[in-house]
């Protein structure tokens, strides 16, 4: 994947799979239909004369613009910050990173695992994927993979907790 | 954890019940709320009786009914109370504190001994009264309390607490007495007098708001000419007054001991609380100071223990209070209790540098100048430096702080950067710890030093947990991991900043290039990115191969040998040292002479 100045050196990343950035293309779809149509009713209603003054037409034409832009920019970036997404297991630990503007990359000691869950959703099991969690004792401990395919979910799972036993330290 | 503990019959181990009245003690304000509305009724018919002239009850009649009713009501509710009270049992193995408790729902639990971050005494008034004392014995699940025994005699629950320490700590017991765990002994090293509570609490916030709010209504007063404006004091002064309390009521008397059981703590007006905070159970430690506090010199010292959680309340920030209101030099002393081992040879001066300093003093990494438009006012103060045992940052120009982590104590890092924040290169890291009031960040470092930082505190993290001490902290094994390990010590200290390596850059920005030099040292050898430029090596910090020579992590180390590697470099700082020397044994770990169990406790990793 693409290095990022933030980004450690020497540390081979995995990518997360290719098939999430579909469901977060359909994800992106809906919410972007979705909100393009409510920000359409002014206008429709404005166009179909059930509104005679209030909104303004270039208020009316705008909001949507607006809205079907950031749409669109989301959508650009969308395929940029599916592949963003990267874990990396070291030794020791476990380092996750994420974000193309706001970038951020984070490091969970094994010892220091509580416990992992992995969650699927309905649109990724029809994907095969799933979303990979990691808990220490502190919940401001953010760390989350997104996307892996499920077999290597199960694998993550399983080393993280055997590595986590290993290395077991208290809090 | 010995097995022939478990088997061995112990006095300790038998089912035992809380002190018979203490749901009395409990639900007394049930009780009262109870008796007032079903004795109000009763109390004014008495007097409406004669007005109204109501009822066919002749007059001894209704009495006697109306006080069997109440009679009923107070046994039902005793009854309720015995009840529960009989089906409450505690019960403390070699390994468990188990509970059982309910009636119809019935609950049973069990907590092992050496996952207890905390054990609290605490007395509400009321339980004063009576000598009782609730006991709170707290694991890391945030907060709610795993056992709570409420209430027992106040010895009992003494040597409730002193059986359960000593188990959790792995004390061999005696074998002839293996029922009698004498209390661990203590040395009060810190006691705040009332007058710098009530100091504290009229120079804290409330006063300020109260000032404000003050002008604020008598100026509305003049200008609108209106007297009625001045009612608004009214919930102003309660609000101010109970805030007043509040600080008061907890900072009173407060005493903080050490013992080879961890930190004490005793505090409190009317309901005292006598906290016990076992070694290396400090996640992390924020020294604060607030800008009113800046004129007397004060500072407040709060912790993140996993099993006090954060809760607003103001039981809650009490409890997680090390030292509500203390001078630098008790603030080094809570410091040095709680980090026995500094890992540095000038703890003082570090430290010191943390709570007032600015720039780059001390080893302290801080907020390149070119970012300075970000923070205009904290750039200076904004910093971070590494000991080899704890990590130190720095922060806040008005509200000055400083946080201490142990290295074995970071649960996770993260380090973030925004589209401005690369711009001119700079990360802020995150530090994950428990719950609690301190919260770890460096903001606005240079990405470089930032990303050292990631990097080696990882490192470091890990080799630390490696040799910290066991759960137990008292379990004699620990003895000879502690020396063992003292050789591969020397390679984890390889990343540490030394002391007295960088303090010198400290008089002017542009000296600091040239002073880069470290011949013959090897700039992060050990490190995966030895290749920095070596401009960034000098505005990160300079790496010092921990030969033989860095005192590493021996505790107040010999400031000798440590001076003698940088010895051209540190000619200025030499005199400092000198005047310093007596400050160093504050940082030995101030324990009682009398156990002998004690000797370990200066190998310090707790």
């Amino acid at each position: 994947m693409r290095r990022e100045p933030i980004d450690p050196s020497g540390l081979e990343w995995t990518r997360v799979s290719p098939k999430y950035l579909r469901v977060r293309l359909l994800g992106w779809l809906i919410g972007s239909l979705v909100w393009i149509l409510l920000a359409s009713v002014p206008l429709v209603l404005r166009l179909t004369g059930v509104w005679d003054s209030f909104p303004p037409v270039w208020l009316a034409w705008g909001l949507p613009a607006v809205v079907l832009v950031s749409a669109v920019w989301r959508g650009i970036l969308l395929p940029r910050q599916v592949r963003a997404i990267g874990y990396a297991e070291r030794d020791d630990d476990l380092l996750v990173r994420q974000g193309v503007f706001f970038q951020r990359t984070m490091v969970v000691p094994y010892g220091r695992m509580q416990y992992v869950d992995v969650a699927v959703g309905p649109i990724e099991r029809a994907f095969g994927i799933c979303t990979l969690k990691l808990h220490t004792a502190s919940p401001a401990t953010n760390a989350f993979i997104p996307g892996l395919p499920t077999g290597e979910g199960a694998r993550l799972r399983e080393q993280l907790s055997a590595r986590g036993e290993a290395r077991l330290a208290g809090l | 954890m010995t097995d022939g503990e478990a088997v061995a019959p112990q006095s300790a181990d038998e089912w035992r019940r809380v002190h018979v009245i203490s749901p009395l003690v409990r639900g007394w304000i049930a009780l009262v709320a109870i008796l007032y509305f079903a004795g109000r009724d009763w109390f004014e018919g008495l007097f409406d009786a004669d007005s109204r002239g109501r009822g066919p009850l002749p007059e001894g009649v209704g009495l006697l009914l109306a006080g069997g009713v109440v009679l009923g009501v107070v046994v039902v509710i005793a009854a309720v109370f015995l009840v529960s009270w009989y089906f409450t049992r505690y019960q403390v193995t070699a390994e468990h504190v188990r509970v059982h408790s309910g009636v119809v729902f019935r609950q049973q639990r069990q907590a092992r001994l050496d996952r207890v971050q905390a054990i609290d005494i605490v007395q509400p008034f009321l339980a004063r009264i009576f000598g009782l004392a609730e006991l709170k014995f707290e694991v890391a699940d945030a907060g709610e309390s795993a056992v709570r025994l409420a209430f027992l005699k106040l010895d009992d629950a003494k040597k409730l607490r002193a059986t359960i320490l000593a188990r959790a700590a792995g004390v061999e017991p005696d074998p002839d007495h293996p029922e009698e765990v004498p209390e661990a002994p203590e040395r009060e090293v810190v006691v705040i007098p009332p007058g710098r509570v009530v100091g504290a609490a009229l120079l804290s916030g409330t006063t300020v708001a109260l000032v404000v709010a003050a002008a604020v209504i008598i100026t509305l007063g003049i200008t609108l000419d209106t007297p009625f404006i001045a009612t608004s004091f009214i919930p102003l002064l309660i609000g101010v007054v109970g805030a007043y309390w509040s600080a008061l009521s907890t900072g009173y008397n407060f005493r903080a001991a050490t013992s080879p059981d961890g930190i004490r703590m005793r505090y409190g007006l009317l309901d005292t609380r006598s906290q016990t905070v076992p070694p290396g159970r400090v996640q992390a430690l924020g020294i604060v100071q607030s800008p009113l506090w800046r004129l007397k010199g004060w500072y407040r010292v709060t912790v993140n223990v996993a099993g006090y959680g954060a809760s607003a309340s103001n039981e809650g920030q009490a409890r997680a209070t090390l030292l509500p209101v203390g001078t630098r030099d008790e603030v080094l002393q809570i410091l040095a209790l709680v980090l026995p081992d500094p890992g540095t040879p000038r703890p003082v001066e570090v430290f010191g540098a943390g709570m007032t300093g600015r720039d780059g003093g001390e080893g302290y990494v801080t907020t390149p100048r070119r970012a300075r438009w970000l923070a205009p006012l904290a750039w200076r103060r904004n910093g971070f430096t590494v000991t080899g045992t704890a990590l130190l940052l720095r922060s806040g120009v008005l509200w000055r702080q400083l946080v201490v982590v142990p290295h074995e104590r970071t649960q996770s890092l993260s380090i973030d950067q925004g589209p401005v924040d690369r711009r001119v290169r700079v990360a802020n890291l995150q530090f994950q710890t428990t719950p609690g009031p301190v919260s770890p960040r460096v903001l606005l470092a240079d990405a470089d030093a930032a990303w050292d930082l990631f990097h080696g505190q990882s490192v470091r993290a890990a080799e630390a947990r490696r040799r910290s001490g066991p759960e137990q902290w008292m379990k004699p094994v620990s003895l000879p991991v502690a020396q063992t390990v003292d050789g591969p010590d020397h390679h984890v200290e390889v990343r540490a900043t030394t002391g007295p390596g960088v303090p010198d850059a400290a008089p002017g920005d542009s000296g600091r290039t040239a002073a880069v030099p470290l011949p013959g040292q090897p700039v992060g050898v050990h490190d995966a990115d030895g290749d920095r430029p070596v401009d960034d090596a000098a505005t990160r910090s300079a790496v010092v191969d921990g030969g033989p020579s860095t005192s590493g992590g021996s505790p107040g180390g010999p400031v000798g040998p440590s001076g003698a590697t940088d010895g051209a470099v540190d000619r200025p700082a030499a005199p400092e040292q000198a005047a310093v020397m007596p400050e160093v044994p504050r940082y030995e770990p101030a324990a009682p002479q009398a156990s002998p169990s004690l000797e370990e406790a200066p190998d310090g990793r707790r």
